[in-house]
C-alpha cells in the first residue's frame, strides 16, 4: 500500500522518507515542498487547516531563482502603479492565487497574511481564487506577501481587473437585487392570492376583495417595473435590430397579463393575475441568473489563467546586462530580450536573432510566422524557439494589444454552433407563435369576445419556447462549471461536442504520461579531452534558454554557466550557440546523424559527440489507469514521443498502448494526426510541450498539461489545471452526460410546447395553468441540466 | 376585520425594510463567496487573538 503525502494527499514516491509532526504523530509529506509547507503551517499554530479542509492542496514546488527575482520586481512602484490603489496611507492589491481549494484554504491564507507586520486586513474569495489585500508599505513589502503565500503553499500573482469583469460583476448584482425584489413581493402577492382563493369557496365581503386586488396591485408593480424590465428592453433591442427574440412572447404575456390585471382591479371585473406573474418573473430570472452565474464563474476561472501580457520586461541596458523592469515602463528605441516559450511584452523590430511566433491571437492563423531581422513583432504573441532581442517601437494605446484584448473577449462569447441553431429555430418558433396567437385571438373574437383576451395570453405563456431556448445553453454551462471547478478548463467551445465522438487519443511521452521532472542519472564523456564539470557547465549554459522539461534537470544544477552568443533553439532538436569560435549544442543524440545512443540529451561541439546525458523520468501515477479506461471506451491509444531513446518502447510496453513513434519531430506528429483524420477518425491530443503546439491545431481536439510551456496551453482547446490524466476521464464522462441531457432537455421541451399549443388555442387552458406549465417546463429543463453541476 | 386595513400596510412597510436590507446587503458584496462564510465558525481562535500576538511581537 503507498501511503499518501500529509499535506497534498499524493502518493510519497517509494524510497522518499521525510515527516512532520502532527498533533504527536510523525506524518509522512511526499517532497521537500510539501515538508517545508507543512512545518510553517503546523509551526504557527495553523493546524486546524488540517483538520476542517474539505479538499486536497495542490503539490508544491519550490520558488526559482529566476521566480524571486520576478517577485521583487512587483515591489517597483512603477509596476505596481497596473494594479496596486492607494487606501490613504495603506496600499490595497487584488491577488490571484492558485491552489484554493476550500473554505480552510481562505482561513490559513487569513490567518498567515494577518500574521504579517503591517497588513491591515486579507479578504478571500474562494469562488474567483482571488484575496484582497490591504497592507502598509512602510512596514512589508509586497513581495513579502507574496512570499509568506508561497510558504504555506499558494503561488499568488497580481491580478489585473478588466472593465468587463467589473461590468459582469455589476450585472450579477443587478440580478440578485431584481432578484431579491421579484422574490420577496411575490412571496407577499402569493399570500393575498391565497386569502382570495379561499375567499372564492367560503364567501368574502366584496370591499376585502377589492382591498387585496389593490395590494396584490401595488405589491406587483414593483416586480413589473423593476425585475421584468430586462425582458421588456431586450424584446424592444430585438425588435429594433428586426429580430424576434424569446423575449417578445415573455414580455407580451407578463406586461399584457398584468394590464389586464389592472383593468380587472379598476373596474372591478373578471379575473386577477398577478400571483401568477409575480412567480413567473421570479422562475424566469431564476433561471436566467443560475445560466448567468454558471457562466460568470467560467470567465472568473479564465480571466485568472489568461494573463495576456507579463508585467516585466528584460530590458538590455548599453553595458550589456539584463534589468528586469516593468513591461509598461519600456519607452521607444529601448532593447529587450525574449526567451523561447516567453510572451513579448511589446510591440518592436527584431534586432537580433531569428525565431518563429505564434500570432494565433491576432491573426486567427495559427502557423507560426518565421520572424528575422528587422521583422514586426508584437506584444501578445509568443516566441516560439529563438533567443531574440528587439527594439521597441510602439508603446501604449499604439500597440495591437487592445485588439488582442478585443479577440480574447471574442473568444470567450462566442457561442457553440447548436447553440446558434437553437436561437435560430426559437426566432421562427416566435413567429409562428405570434401569428398563431393572432389567428385565435380574431377567432375567438369571433366565437366569444370577452373570453378572447386571456386565451390569447394562455396561448403566449403556454407556448413560451424559454425551455427551449434554455436547452442548450443550461446544460453546456452547468457542464462547464463542473469541469471548471475540477480543475479542467475548456477553452473552446466544440469541446463537449467532440469528446463523444473521438476514437483515437494520442499522447506525448515526456510531461504528459511521465512527470516531465528529469534528473540526470549519469554522465558518459565520450570524448576523453572533457572533463565532467567543463561538459557540465557547457549543457547547463545551453539549456537555460530552452524551455523543454529535460532542460529543467539541467537549470537546477548549481555550476558557473558560460558566456554564449547567437543561441538558437532548434524545435525538436535541442539548442545550438556559439562559443570561443566553436559551435556548441545539446539535444537530441541523433541531432547532426554522426551518432546514436539512448542518452535522452548529448552534447556536441562543432558537431561532434562530446558528452551523453541519461536521465530519469517517472510514469504519472494516474496514466494506467486512464488508457485503461480509454481503451474500455473503444478509444485506441497512442503514443506520440519526440524521445528517440528505447524509453519510448518500455513505456507504450508498460502501459498498453496501442501504437508508439519515437523521435517524432513536431511535423512528425502533425502528419501523424493528420492521416489519421484523413481515416475519419476523430483524434484527441494531449500534450504539454512547445514541440505538441504545431500538432494541436491538427488534432480535433486538444488537452494541454498546466505544467507544460506557455504557448501549448495557449493552443489548446482544454487545459489540465491539476495536470491530473485522470481529469480526462472526468472530462469524457461529463462531455457523454451533458450530451444525453441536451437531448433530453429538447425532448421534453419540445413535447411540453407541442402538446400544451391545441389546448391553450382552444381555451382549455386559464392562464394561470399556462403559466405553471411554462415555469415547470422551464424548471424541469434547468433542473435537469443542474445535474451536471453534481458529477 | 377591519384592522387589517392597518395592519397590512405595516406588513408591507416591512417588506420594504426587508428589501432595503436586502439591497444593502447585494451592495456590500456579502454574497459574493458563499463558500467561505459557513465554514468559518469551525475555526477555533479568531482574529483579535492574532492581532494581540502580532502586538506582542511589536512589543518585543
Amino acid at each position: 500500500m503507498t501511503t499518501s503525502c500529509f499535506h497534498c494527499l499524493e502518493p510519497v514516491p517509494p524510497g522518499f522518507s521525510a515527516h512532520v509532526q502532527f498533533e504527536g504523530q510523525p506524518q509522512p509529506v511526499c517532497c521537500t515542498g510539501c515538508q517545508a509547507v507543512a512545518e510553517t503551517i503546523l509551526a504557527q499554530g495553523m493546524s486546524d487547516y488540517y483538520k476542517f479542509r474539505t479538499d486536497s492542496a495542490g503539490k508544491v514546488e519550490e520558488l526559482v531563482p529566476e521566480q524571486l527575482k520576478e517577485l521583487l520586481s512587483y515591489d517597483n512602484a512603477e509596476i505596481q502603479q497596473d494594479f496596486v490603489s492607494q487606501q490613504g496611507e495603506l496600499q490595497e492589491v487584488l491577488l490571484s492565487v492558485e491552489g484554493i481549494s476550500c473554505a480552510a484554504c481562505a482561513w490559513l491564507i487569513e490567518k498567515q497574511l494577518l500574521g504579517l507586520k503591517g497588513v491591515a486586513r486579507v479578504d478571500v474569495n474562494t469562488s474567483t481564487h482571488r484575496a484582497m489585500i490591504l497592507w502598509h508599505p512602510k512596514q512589508c513589502k509586497l513581495s513579502d506577501i507574496i512570499k509568506s503565500l508561497h510558504q504555506i503553499g499558494y503561488k499568488a500573482y497580481p491580478f489585473q481587473a478588466d472593465d468587463e469583469a467589473a461590468q459582469k460583476q455589476t450585472v450579477a448584482k443587478a440580478y440578485l437585487r431584481r432578484l431579491g425584489v421579484a422574490g420577496l413581493m411575490t412571496m407577499q402577492v402569493m399570500m393575498f392570492a391565497f386569502a382570495m382563493y379561499f375567499g372564492m369557496f367560503s364567501g368574502m365581503e366584496d370591499n376585502f376583495e377589492q382591498y387585496f386586488r389593490w395590494i396584490s396591485l401595488f405589491l406587483a408593480s414593483p416586480v413589473i417595473f423593476y425585475s421584468a424590465m430586462p425582458f421588456l428592453t431586450n424584446a424592444i433591442k430585438g425588435l429594433k435590430a428586426k429580430q424576434l427574440n424569446m423575449d417578445l412572447p415573455v414580455s407580451l404575456a407578463i406586461f399584457g397579463a398584468y394590464a389586464a390585471s389592472c383593468y380587472a382591479t379598476v373596474m372591478s371585473v373578471g379575473e386577477v393575475y398577478f400571483e401568477s406573474i409575480c412567480m413567473f418573473t421570479f422562475l424566469l430570472l431564476l433561471g436566467k441568473y443560475l445560466e448567468f452565474r454558471a457562466r460568470l464563474k467560467a470567465s472568473e476561472f479564465t480571466a485568472n489563467l489568461q494573463k495576456l501580457l507579463p508585467l516585466t520586461a528584460r530590458k538590455l541596458l548599453p553595458d550589456g546586462e539584463q534589468k528586469i523592469v516593468a513591461a509598461k515602463s519600456l519607452q521607444l528605441s529601448d532593447q529587450i530580450m525574449i526567451k523561447p516559450g516567453e510572451t513579448i511584452p511589446a510591440d518592436g523590430v527584431l534586432i537580433s536573432g531569428s525565431t518563429t511566433v505564434d500570432e494565433s491571437m491576432m491573426t486567427g492563423e495559427h502557423l507560426p510566422v518565421k520572424k528575422y531581422q528587422t521583422h514586426q513583432v508584437y506584444a501578445g504573441t509568443i516566441n516560439h524557439d529563438g533567443v531574440i532581442t528587439i527594439e521597441i517601437n510602439k508603446v501604449g494605446q499604439n500597440t495591437l494589444l487592445n485588439q488582442i484584448i478585443k479577440l480574447q473577449h471574442n473568444a470567450l462569447t462566442k457561442r457553440p454552433k447548436i447553440v446558434e441553431v437553437t436561437d435560430k429555430v426559437a426566432q421562427w418558433f416566435v413567429a409562428c407563435l405570434l401569428i398563431f396567437a393572432s389567428i385565435t385571438a380574431v377567432a375567438w373574437y369571433q366565437i366569444d369576445p370577452p373570453h378572447a383576451f386571456w386565451v390569447t395570453i394562455s396561448v403566449l405563456v403556454a407556448t413560451c419556447p424559454c425551455a427551449l431556448s434554455l436547452a442548450i445553453p443550461t446544460a453546456l454551462t452547468c457542464a462547464v462549471a463542473t469541469l471548471t471547478r475540477k480543475g479542467i478548463l475548456i477553452k473552446e467551445s466544440h469541446v463537449l461536442e467532440t469528446v463523444p465522438k473521438l476514437t483515437r487519443m494520442a499522447f506525448d511521452k515526456t510531461g504528459t504520461l511521465t512527470e516531465g521532472r528529469f534528473s540526470i542519472e549519469s554522465i558518459s564523456i565520450l570524448d576523453k579531452s572533457w572533463q565532467e564539470s567543463d561538459v557540465m557547465a557547457m549543457a547547463v549554459a545551453l539549456e537555460r534558454y530552452s524551455e523543454h522539461p529535460i532542460a529543467k534537470a539541467f537549470t537546477e544544477q548549481v555550476v558557473s554557466p558560460r558566456q554564449l552568443s547567437d543561441v538558437e533553439v532548434i524545435t525538436g532538436s535541442g539548442v545550438k550557440a556559439g562559443f570561443n569560435q566553436q559551435r556548441v549544442a545539446i539535444g537530441k543524440s541523433a541531432w547532426f546523424g554522426n551518432h546514436s545512443s539512448f542518452a535522452q540529451a548529448t552534447l556536441f561541439v562543432d558537431d561532434q559527440p562530446i558528452a551523453d546525458f541519461y536521465l530519469a523520468d517517472k510514469v504519472r501515477h494516474s496514466a494506467p489507469e486512464i488508457i485503461q479506461y480509454a481503451q474500455s471506451q473503444g478509444l485506441s491509444c497512442h503514443l506520440l514521443s519526440g524521445d528517440s531513446s528505447n524509453a519510448v518502447k518500455d513505456l507504450a510496453l508498460e502501459l498498453g498502448l496501442d501504437t508508439y513513434k519515437n523521435a517524432c519531430s513536431p511535423q512528425d506528429k502533425q502528419q501523424q494526426v493528420e492521416s489519421w483524420s484523413a481515416q475519419q477518425h476523430i483524434v484527441g491530443m494531449v500534450g504539454d510541450g512547445v514541440n505538441d503546439s504545431p500538432v494541436f491545431n491538427s488534432a480535433h481536439l486538444s488537452i494541454a498539461m498546466e505544467t507544460g510551456a506557455d504557448i501549448s496551453k495557449n493552443t489548446a482547446d482544454v487545459v489540465l489545471l491539476n495536470s491530473d490524466l485522470k481529469s480526462l476521464q472526468t472530462l469524457h464522462l461529463v462531455a457523454k452526460k451533458t450530451k444525453t441531457v441536451i437531448k433530453q432537455n429538447l425532448t421534453l421541451s419540445l413535447c411540453y410546447n407541442g402538446s400544451i399549443l391545441p389546448l391553450a388555442a382552444m381555451g382549455l387552458v386559464p392562464p394561470w395553468v399556462a403559466v405553471i406549465g411554462m415555469s415547470a417546463s422551464s424548471i424541469l429543463v434547468i433542473t435537469n441540466s443542474l445535474r451536471l453541476l453534481k458529477l | 376585520m377591519s384592522i387589517i386595513y392597518i395592519l397590512i400596510p405595516i406588513a408591507i412597510l416591512f417588506v420594504i425594510i426587508a428589501i432595503g436590507v436586502f439591497f444593502w446587503a447585494v451592495k456590500s458584496e456579502q454574497f459574493s463567496d458563499l463558500n467561505k462564510q459557513g465554514h468559518s465558525i469551525l475555526f477555533e481562535d479568531d482574529k483579535e487573538q492574532h492581532n494581540k500576538s502580532n502586538d506582542r511581537d511589536k512589543s518585543v
